[in-house]
């Protein structure tokens, strides 16, 4: 610091322009904030900015120096990894688990949830958004309390009725019962994420003018054929919207997803059974388990980058409809 | 465009038959035929079960019987968890709180929600305040603070449960050297509960964020410009206009994330276990696996009456502020 060219005291007299005080640079600095108070903002807005960036990527960047630790991780740091780095936790987690069942399980449910709730909820929403009929608003009313009501509220119920040998079913299921099958998890999870793509899509769905499906009701198009060949199509964003939310939230839901398989691969176990597999009974693998949850995270995380103005519109429409 | 009726639109009309019906409802009947499958789904899924839950939680346990529900009991298994008779798997009991085991949960789960909302709308808000400025990087900026909200539970649970890892954690180190935990704080209740919380807000201050976004992105512009003419400072500009344009957007905020964390489950049940936090769907599901059935039904339908009380209560406030929105 002590340069002898410029005399840190001689900057700070030049920085400060109080040639009489004799100033360090924070010093310096916090005086320029006194007489500037627009400065002081700027800062804090820096500092916050870092302190959010950081507590909210740091754990992604730690779980990545513990799943290329290999089999030392016990030595890894906060921001080293262990010596030697082994990149062969990435493709443990699939020779010692069924990873890749796992999550194309999770896909599976995530993908046929969010394809029976956009149907429905595109019904609904139309019905809410653009009908004008009795029990309105206590039917809307009905749907937002369900959107509130626990899931473990539904739970005994419909455990015990997947668990139910039903003889319909037996052709499909090796034991006619829905336990142990995708049904178990994605019917349970369609309806518990229904009311949010309902609001969406309701106000989405209100926003298209009236003479647009007039339009199309006089060209001869029936009225569920206007609802799918004009609003929906013109309500698009909305309609992806909903489809991110739900897929998202059907992929990271846990409750109904622990609960409503034995947690094998085989059995149409999700994602969670899977990294929850690598803490096993007796040795945990700490490497593979951080692996997994990075293999599992990129999904969701390349969703986000790809559609964010999609979920930041989503979660505002679906609250302030409420 | 004219309009003429297509070649093939009379061979159409026939396969379609069962959809002309459609066309000669009223509207009214024509709004129930299309909430039909809603109605079936929330129906099956959410109505039919919460029922079964109340009656099931007025049968008596039968944890050895081929069918886990013996007899009516009535309002018992409501009297015995509230006076703390229950006989609920005693792995709640931890010895520093001889309260009843329902109202340990109770007590957990609304200090969880009431601690958690409150650090989250205070982290949110800053978040928001900073997504509301104009820079360079905004974009990259929004997705890394959205990025914990879209974390899968299971992974948020094994990042705060790897980091208090005595074996690879840093996080151990670090709170000890606070002075704030012990030697092993995912086998401590108070540490844990700590760790829960934190790993909360960890991923869901962003929710609030964006609501709250919303909210701030509302406030006219020129209102900023007025006050800052009038000489009002960043503060009062902040208590004046920024605060009254975001409550309502706040409060729902609010709400939605009190329901969320009322519910918590995943967290705990994949990070330090639900012996250590035992919250009411933690209740659930342990009497659940311990064949209490009735039980279990009782507690969860309890918990969704306390969610109801309380959504009850913010929808009181919200009518009070904004004079009636919905």
């Amino acid at each position: 610091m002590a340069d002898t060219e410029t005399h840190p005291d001689v900057e700070a007299q030049q920085q400060s322009q109080e040639p009489e005080l004799d100033r360090g640079f924070f010093e310096a600095y916090a005086a320029k904030m006194i007489s500037n108070p627009d400065r002081a903002y700027r800062m804090a807005f820096y500092v916050a900015t870092f302190f959010f960036l950081v507590t909210t990527l740091f754990p992604f960047y730690w779980l990545a120096m513990i799943a290329i630790s290999g089999d030392n991780v016990a030595d890894v740091g906060i921001f080293t990894p262990a010596t030697p780095v082994e990149l062969g936790a990435f493709i443990e987690i699939f020779t010692q688990l069924p990873f890749h069942r796992f999550v194309f399980n999770s896909f599976l449910i995530a993908t046929v949830a969010t394809v029976i709730v956009l149907f429905v909820a595109s019904l609904a929403g139309y019905v809410f958004g653009r009908l004008r009929f009795r029990g309105k608003q206590p039917l809307l009313l009905l749907v937002l309390v369900t959107s509130f009501f626990p899931p473990a509220a539904f739970f005994v119920p419909l455990n015990r009725l997947f668990n139910t040998n039903v003889d319909v079913l037996r052709p499909i299921m090796q034991d006619g019962s829905l336990y142990n099958t995708p049904y178990a998890i994605f019917l349970p999870l369609s309806a518990l994420f229904l009311p949010l793509s309902i609001f969406i899509l309701m106000t989405f769905y209100s926003q298209i003018p009236e003479g647009l499906e007039d339009a199309a009701r006089i060209e001869g198009t029936t009225r569920l054929g206007a609802l799918f060949r004009v609003i929906v199509p013109l309500s698009a964003p909305g309609v992806a919207t909903a489809g991110v939310l739900t897929f998202i939230s059907v992929y990271n839901e846990y409750f109904f997803s622990s609960l409503m398989t034995d947690g094998r691969a085989e059995n149409w176990a999700p994602m969670l059974e899977g990294v929850l597999g690598f803490r096993g009974q007796f040795a945990v693998d700490y490497h593979l388990m951080a692996a997994a949850s990075i293999v599992a995270v990129l999904p969701v995380a390349i969703l986000v980058v790809v559609a964010q103005e999609k979920i930041v519109s989503g979660l505002t429409a679906g609250a302030v409809k409420e | 465009m004219a309009s003429e009726t297509p070649p093939g639109e009379s061979e159409t009309r026939l396969l379609m038959r069962p959809l002309n019906r459609l066309e000669m409802l009223s509207e009214q009947a024509y709004a129930y035929v299309l909430l039909l499958p809603a109605a079936i789904l929330l129906g099956l899924i959410a109505f039919y079960p919460l029922v079964r839950t109340f009656t099931f939680s007025l049968r008596a346990d039968d944890v050895f019987g081929a069918d886990p529900f013996g007899q009516f009991i009535g309002v018992d298994n409501y009297v015995e968890l509230l006076s703390g008779q229950a006989l609920i798997p005693n792995q709640f009991i931890d010895p520093a709180m001889n309260e009843p085991l329902l109202r340990q949960a109770l007590i957990v789960t609304v200090l969880f929600a009431v601690l958690s909302v409150f650090f989250e709308t205070l982290i949110g808000f800053g978040q928001a305040l900073i997504l509301n400025q104009d820079f360079r990087g905004r974009r990259w900026v929004r997705v890394s603070i959205i990025i914990p909200w879209a974390v899968p539970v299971v992974i948020q649970a094994m990042i705060f449960w790897l980091m208090f890892n005595p074996t690879i954690g840093w996080g151990t180190d670090f709170m000890q050297w606070l002075g704030v935990f012990g030697d092993n704080p995912l086998a401590n209740t108070s540490n844990s509960f700590i760790i829960v919380l934190v790993a909360d807000i960890w991923k869901t201050a962003a929710f609030m964020a964006l609501l709250i976004l919303a909210g701030l992105q509302s406030v006219d512009r020129s209102l900023y410009e007025v006050a800052r003419v009038s000489g009002a400072s960043p503060w009062q500009r902040f208590k004046m206009i920024t605060m009254p344009i975001v409550l309502p957007a706040l409060l729902v905020a609010m709400l939605f994330r009190t329901m969320d964390a009322m519910r918590i489950y995943g967290l705990i049940d994949a990070s330090t276990g639900c012996e250590q936090v035992p919250t009411l769907t933690c209740l659930v599901i342990t009497s659940f696996n311990a064949r209490r059935w009735a039980s279990a039904s009782a507690v969860a339908f309890l918990t969704a009456l306390v969610i109801g009380i309380m959504v009850l209560f913010y929808i009181w406030q919200f009518r009070k502020t904004e004079g009636g929105a919905m």
